[in-house]
Order: structure tokens, then C-alpha cells, then sequence
């Protein structure tokens, strides 16, 4: 990248700000928009910095029995995915030669088919075969959580699959004959020497296979019958109504992937440290040692600072009161519209006033009695402060009296949020 | 065969033999292949309410896709235009989000595979993977939040006064183009950074050395050595964003409809499973014999998928 010129070495840092910007962004914004009291999920207009949206979350029942079966599905799936998936790459290893290519593509197909296809087929299925052994509506073979597991199950087993493929190939099937000439049995051989060497690669399928049922939306929303998935309560959330108690979720998944990914990158240092040293891992993973455990490793430092952060926030939660900033608030929005309810009297007065000055000419003196109704689109203080204007309304001021019809809608408190409102409105300590 | 299977229980032994063979064969016959062909059987069947099922009007019938060709029975407009053009939407879009995906994804791949590694890359790949554990709904609400009426980048535009009104990025399929390439993003650079790390830096010096210009460094050499990372990157996003449910029903907006939700509609709303098959069956169908073209004409096996 060094012999690059200075043109594209620049463009190049664009592009990467960009990217990560369109990656990150929405993430970011997501997590603020759980901080703001506002009822809408919003960034701008911010109104007062609070916790209550964790609040309503952690009382949403239909949001905790959605977990509690996103783990239930998670827990069979994990097991079943990393079962069937081994088997798999097993199977790959030793079938015919001439059949491994379908074979091959069959394991691999769930991936490419349609998460909407799967679910109908499982669904479809399993249905048949219930009609078939004569069950009843209510057999296990329609409970929702068998269904859905099975419909996971089909393709998370191709990813777990993939994760034991790329292990394999680093196996030597020699130490299995090995061991069966020194009198193993079959199920020893595989217990003792091939298991233990696959075991980092079912730790990350397992953890793949639960992160993808955790996530799965297509086909579990064929599936779910009378279990709705964290997923699924989500989707039904979003999509009639939203409110910011989704970002609040959103945002503490977020900081789990975070303080996990940092977790695993601070181990993965430590690993690589280890062996620059030429030390054995287990001796410096071992023991936990102050100094050791930051020396080198920016990872562990930033892990944490972010778990201090997080428990200073929960902690800080625990005490903090948005009250009197949401009373300050409140009291800046009366202000505020204590204020545009004189802008738009004042442009009401002023209306009739241009009325009057015209309308015996154009349309006689019937209509001068007719405000006209405030615009929706123009400025509320309109014309108000235009010189010619002052002058023309310093003589008369008759109808001052009139009260000002009210704006409808959200756009009533249009101007409170202009920047420099926004200072006033932060909470004050 | 017969000397296939001896010689597989010779090296598994008797237990373990059939353990793995049970798991493998349930995995392919009960959960792949069994239920396909019965979702494909059932979209030839007729609507029948349970107690008629295997009765005898229980008959193979075209019936369901002649619905989606022609329309209702009846219909004097010759085309089902409001199913066949969802359909076909739903493919030109596919395609676009994958398009997109490619054009985004393309530098960033090339960028990460080229240099050298350490800490600094390490992160970047991190934050890339993160986004990836977020929820799927998640993702598509924060793209919602950012596109609204009252969004974010509504907000920012009005505050510069750039626009005077809110524009409706929703009703404009802005927002649901944003959040599927959003959410295939990771499927996308991996296989193309797996096949980029592995392309010698030595051939890039040389083409430079030689006097190629940087497009065509990226035309001669690098492209066609990623062509199976990038064969396998569209064809994942493809199929996925054909496939998609969640983003178009959270972000799509309220005149577009996307295949899936059609087929989501004659299941869940509808409650006419056979019709629903047989819809399913078409996405399915369309989306294999479109990926199997790409790969042909791209020269890619299947062996590379999933990489």
C-alpha cells in the first residue's frame, strides 16, 4: 500500500471513514435514541437523558417470555445443529468419492434455500406425517418449539458443518488408526483423540449455531405456533407501533456482542503474547497478574474501561432521576409555546390589519371581519418582524383581544428544539 | 457399494458407524430432502378444509399455479399483473441490493486482504463482525429510526434547510434498499477477503512494475483471481435478499410488496397452505436456476460456496 499515491491513499481513508460510518451509524444511533424520554425513538428533537425505556423493557412480560423460548429453541438447536453438522463434515471425510459431490451439495443446499422455503417445508411436513400417524391437532409433532427447532436445525447444521470441514482437514487420521492398533474401541478412539482435537470448533459452532437461532426470523415465523421467539415478539413490536423500549434492547445486546468480542480479542492476544514469549498459553493464561495482564495488550485495557463504564452506568442508573430536568423541560415547552402563541395572535392581529388596509378597495368592508387561517408551511413569526410591517401595526391595536387558533399536530413546538434550546434543556446536575 | 460399507464400519466400528450414519440420514432425508418434496407435492393439491384431506377430492391439480400465472378464475385480464410484477420486482431488487453490496463491499475486501494484518486490521474486522450478532428486526428498526419522517437524516436536512419537508425515504424503498445491503454485508466481503488474502502480493508488484495502471491492476489480475469469493459473495446475498422477510416487512414500503410477504400472507392471513406452497416452490426454483446460470457463466464450482 506504501507505493500508493497520496490521491488514492486519501480517497482510500474516505471510503473506510464511510464504510464504517454506514456499518456503525445506525447501531450508534439506535443505542442513543433508548436515552431519550421522548415516546418516539429519536435522536433530534432530544428532550430529557433517562433509563425509564429499560424500565418499561425489563416489565414487558411478552418480551421476557420471548426470551426464555429463544433460549429454549437455542439450547436444542445448539445441540442438534453441532450433532448433525459433525456428523456431516464426518460423513464428507470418508463417504464413496463419486457420491461426495451431491453429498456435498445436499448439506450445503439449506444455506442457499430461502429461510421463508425452509420453514413451509418443515411446517408442511411435519403436518403430513402427523395426519399420517393419525395424531391428534395437539401432538408434539405441531408443538411450536419442535417445529422450530427443526426448521433452525436444517440449515444452522450446514454452518456448523462448514466450522468442522475446516477442522478436519488439519486432522490426521493417523492418530486415530493409532490408537485403534494400541486396543482402543471405536468410540474411545473418537472420545479420546478425535473429539478433544475438534473441540475449539464445536465451541465456535455452538456458539455460531446459537447466535443464528437467536437472530432466525424467516423461518421461525412459520414455525413458532404458540411459542413466539424473542424475534418474533420483536418483529410483531416494530412492526405495529414503536416504541423506544427497542432500542433499549437493542442497545443492551449491543453492548454484550461488545464486551464479548473484546473478551475473546483480549484471550487472542494473550494467546499470541504467550507464544512470542515463548511461553507455554497455559502459563500466562493460568495466573492473573495486574501488570502482566495489561502489558501489551491495548485489548485487555480497553475491556476494561468498557465493563467500568457499563457498571458505573447501571450503578449511576440506580440513582439518577430525570424528573426535575423533564419539570425544566416541560416548563421550556409551556415557555415556548406560551411564545408562539403570541407570534401567531400577533400574526392574526397583523392579517386583519392587512385586511383592513386592503379590503375596502378589492373586496369591500364586508370580508375585514374574516381572519384568514395561519399557514401551515410559513415561519410562525412571519412577517411579523419585516420593518414595513412594525410601522403599518403601531398605530391600531384593536384586535389584540382574539385568540390565536393552536397549530395541530407535533409541529406546534417546532422552534423549542433550534440548538441553542437544546443547551437550556440538558439536564442539569 | 456393498464393499463401501464394510469398509466404513471396519474404520468407525459398529456403534459409532451407525450414530453418525442415523444423525446424517435424519439431517438429509427428514429435515432436507423429505420436506421439500412434500411442500412441493403439497403445492399441486387443492385449498381443502382438514377433514377432506386424502378424500377424494383430494386430486393433483395446476391449480396453484395457474393462480399465480393467470389470477383468479374468471379474470378477464388474461395476467395474475399484481403477483407476477411483486415477483418480478422482488428479482430486479435482489439484484440491485446485491450489485450494491458488491460495489460497497469490493475496496474494503481488497483493503483488508492486501495489508499486512496487526492490531489496526484486527479491529477493523472486528467492527465488522459486530454489527453481524445484532438481531436482524434490530437492524432493520435502526434503519427505520434513521429514515423516518421525523429521522434523523430528515432532521439533518431540515436543520440546513436543504428540504423544506420530511421526505418519505420509506414510501421510496430508500430505507428497505439501505437495510438489506445493511444486513448482507459481512456474507458479501468475507468470501472475497478469504480469496484475496491468498492472491501474492508479488503479482500485484509486478503488474505495477510492468506499468499497469491501478484499474488495470484490479481488471487483470485481482478480479479474476476473486472471481470465486465474489461469485460466491452475490450469490449468497442474492439469494438471501430474494429471500428476505423481516426488512421488507419492517422497511418496505406500504405499496411495494416483496415475494415473501406474499407467500407469508397465504399462510398466515390467507390460511391457503397449497397456494402458499406453490409460491414458495416458484421463489425457490427461480432462485436455483438463476444462481446455477451465474455460476455457469461465471465458470464457479459449487465446492466454493460457503468458504
Amino acid at each position: 500500500m506504501k507505493t500508493e499515491s497520496p490521491l488514492i491513499r486519501f480517497g482510500l481513508a474516505i471510503y473506510l471513514v464511510l464504510f464504517f460510518t454506514y456499518l456503525l451509524g445506525p447501531l450508534v444511533l439506535m443505542g442513543i435514541t433508548a436515552f431519550n424520554s421522548a415516546s418516539f425513538p429519536q435522536v433530534t428533537p432530544w428532550e430529557v437523558f433517562s433509563f425509564e425505556w429499560f424500565t418499561t423493557l425489563f416489565n414487558d412480560k411478552r418480551i421476557l417470555s420471548g426470551i426464555g423460548n429463544s433460549l429454549i429453541v437455542g439450547f436444542f438447536t445448539v445441540i442438534l445443529s453441532v450433532a448433525m453438522g459433525l456428523a456431516g463434515a464426518l460423513m464428507l471425510t470418508q463417504i464413496w468419492p463419486k457420491l461426495r459431490a451431491t453429498f456435498y451439495t445436499v448439506i450445503i443446499a439449506p444455506i442457499l434455500i430461502p429461510g421463508v422455503v425452509l420453514g413451509i417445508s418443515t411446517l408442511v411436513f411435519w403436518d403430513r406425517v402427523n395426519i399420517m400417524l393419525g395424531l391428534s391437532d395437539d401432538s408434539f409433532l405441531r408443538n411450536g418449539i419442535f417445529l422450530t427447532v427443526l426448521g433452525q436445525a436444517t440449515f444452522i447444521s450446514s454452518y456448523c458443518m462448514l466450522v468442522f470441514v475446516a477442522r478436519l482437514q488439519r486432522y490426521d487420521l493417523g492418530l486415530t488408526e493409532a490408537a485403534l492398533d494400541l486396543g482402543a474401541t471405536h468410540v474411545q478412539a473418537f472420545r479420546k483423540i478425535q473429539l478433544p482435537f475438534l473441540m475449539p470448533a464445536v465451541g465456535s459452532a455452538a456458539v455460531l449455531a446459537f447466535l443464528a437461532s437467536f437472530e432466525n426470523y424467516n423461518t421461525t415465523t412459520f414455525t413458532f405456533q404458540d411459542y413466539p421467539t424473542l424475534t418474533i415478539e420483536l418483529a410483531q413490536k416494530v412492526r405495529y407501533g414503536i416504541d423506544p423500549s427497542v432500542s433499549a434492547l437493542a442497545f443492551i445486546i449491543v453492548v454484550i456482542t461488545v464486551f464479548f468480542a473484546l473478551l475473546n480479542e483480549v484471550k487472542t492476544r494473550r494467546a499470541q503474547l504467550a507464544i512470542a514469549n515463548g511461553a507455554p498459553v497455559g502459563a500466562v493464561s493460568g495466573s492473573f497478574k495486574m501488570p502482566g495482564f495489561f502489558s501489551g495488550n491495548p485489548a485487555a485495557v480497553v475491556l476494561t474501561l468498557f465493563v467500568a463504564v457499563v457498571v458505573g452506568t447501571i450503578a449511576y442508573s440506580q440513582f439518577y432521576d430525570p424528573e426535575p430536568a423533564k419539570a425544566v423541560l416541560l416548563k421550556e415547552k409551556r415557555a415556548a409555546q406560551q411564545l408562539r402563541i403570541k407570534a401567531l395572535q400577533e400574526r392574526v392581529r397583523l392579517q386583519r390589519l392587512e385586511k383592513k388596509l386592503k379590503g375596502p378597495d378589492i373586496f369591500g368592508s364586508g370580508n375585514s371581519k374574516v381572519p384568514q387561517p395561519p399557514s401551515k408551511s410559513a415561519s410562525p413569526f412571519g412577517n411579523v418582524f419585516a420593518p414595513t410591517n412594525l410601522e403599518k401595526a403601531a398605530g391600531t391595536n384593536k384586535d389584540e383581544k382574539k385568540p390565536a387558533p393552536k397549530k395541530p399536530g407535533t409541529s406546534a413546538f417546532g422552534n423549542v428544539f433550534a440548538p441553542t434550546n437544546l443547551e437550556k434543556a440538558a439536564p442539569k446536575e | 457399494m456393498n464393499g463401501f460399507m464394510k469398509e466404513y464400519f471396519r474404520r468407525n466400528g459398529m456403534l459409532l458407524g451407525w450414530t453418525l450414519l442415523f444423525l446424517v440420514g435424519f439431517w438429509v432425508i427428514m429435515l432436507i430432502i423429505l420436506p421439500q418434496i412434500s411442500m412441493l407435492d403439497f403445492s399441486f393439491r387443492n385449498h381443502l378444509p382438514p377433514p377432506e384431506m386424502g378424500g377424494p377430492k383430494d386430486t393433483y391439480t395446476l391449480v396453484n399455479y395457474k393462480f399465480l400465472i393467470f389470477g383468479a378464475q374468471g379474470n378477464e385480464d388474461g395476467y395474475n399483473k399484481v403477483d407476477l410484477l411483486v415477483f418480478l420486482r422482488t428479482l430486479i431488487a435482489a439484484a440491485f441490493v446485491t450489485i450494491l453490496d458488491l460495489l460497497i463491499c469490493y475496496p474494503i475486501a481488497y483493503y483488508l486482504g492486501q495489508s499486512k494484518g496487526g492490531g489496526y486490521i484486527r479491529i477493523l474486522v472486528l467492527l465488522l463482525i459486530i454489527p453481524y450478532w445484532i438481531n436482524e428486526i434490530l437492524r432493520a428498526f435502526a434503519f427505520r429510526i434513521i429514515f423516518g419522517d421525523s429521522g434523523v437524516i430528515n432532521e439533518f436536512l431540515m436543520l440546513f434547510s436543504i428540504i423544506d419537508s420530511p421526505i418519505d425515504f420509506i414510501r421510496a424503498n430508500i430505507a428497505l434498499y439501505a437495510g438489506l445491503s445493511y444486513a448482507y454485508i459481512l456474507l458479501m466481503i468475507f468470501p472475497m477477503y478469504n480469496v484475496i488474502e491468498s492472491l501474492d502480493r508479488n503479482q500485484i508488484e509486478a503488474a505495477r512494475d510492468m506499468g499497469a495502471s491501478w484499474y488495470m491492476i484490479h481488471k487483470r489480475v485481482v478480479i479474476p483471481f476473486a472471481k470465486p469469493g465474489i461469485s460466491s459473495g452475490c450469490t449468497m446475498v442474492f439469494m438471501l435478499s430474494a429471500g428476505a422477510l423481516a426488512a421488507p416487512q419492517i422497511l418496505g414500503g406500504p405499496s411495494s410488496l416483496w415475494f415473501t410477504q406474499l407467500i407469508y400472507q397465504w399462510f398466515n392471513q390467507g390460511g391457503n397452505w397449497p397456494q402458499g406452497s406453490a409460491y414458495a416452490v416458484v421463489l425457490l426454483l427461480t432462485c436455483i436456476v438463476i444462481v446455477l446460470s451465474v455460476m455457469r457463466i461465471f465458470k464457479v464450482n459449487m465446492g466454493d460456496i460457503g468458504k
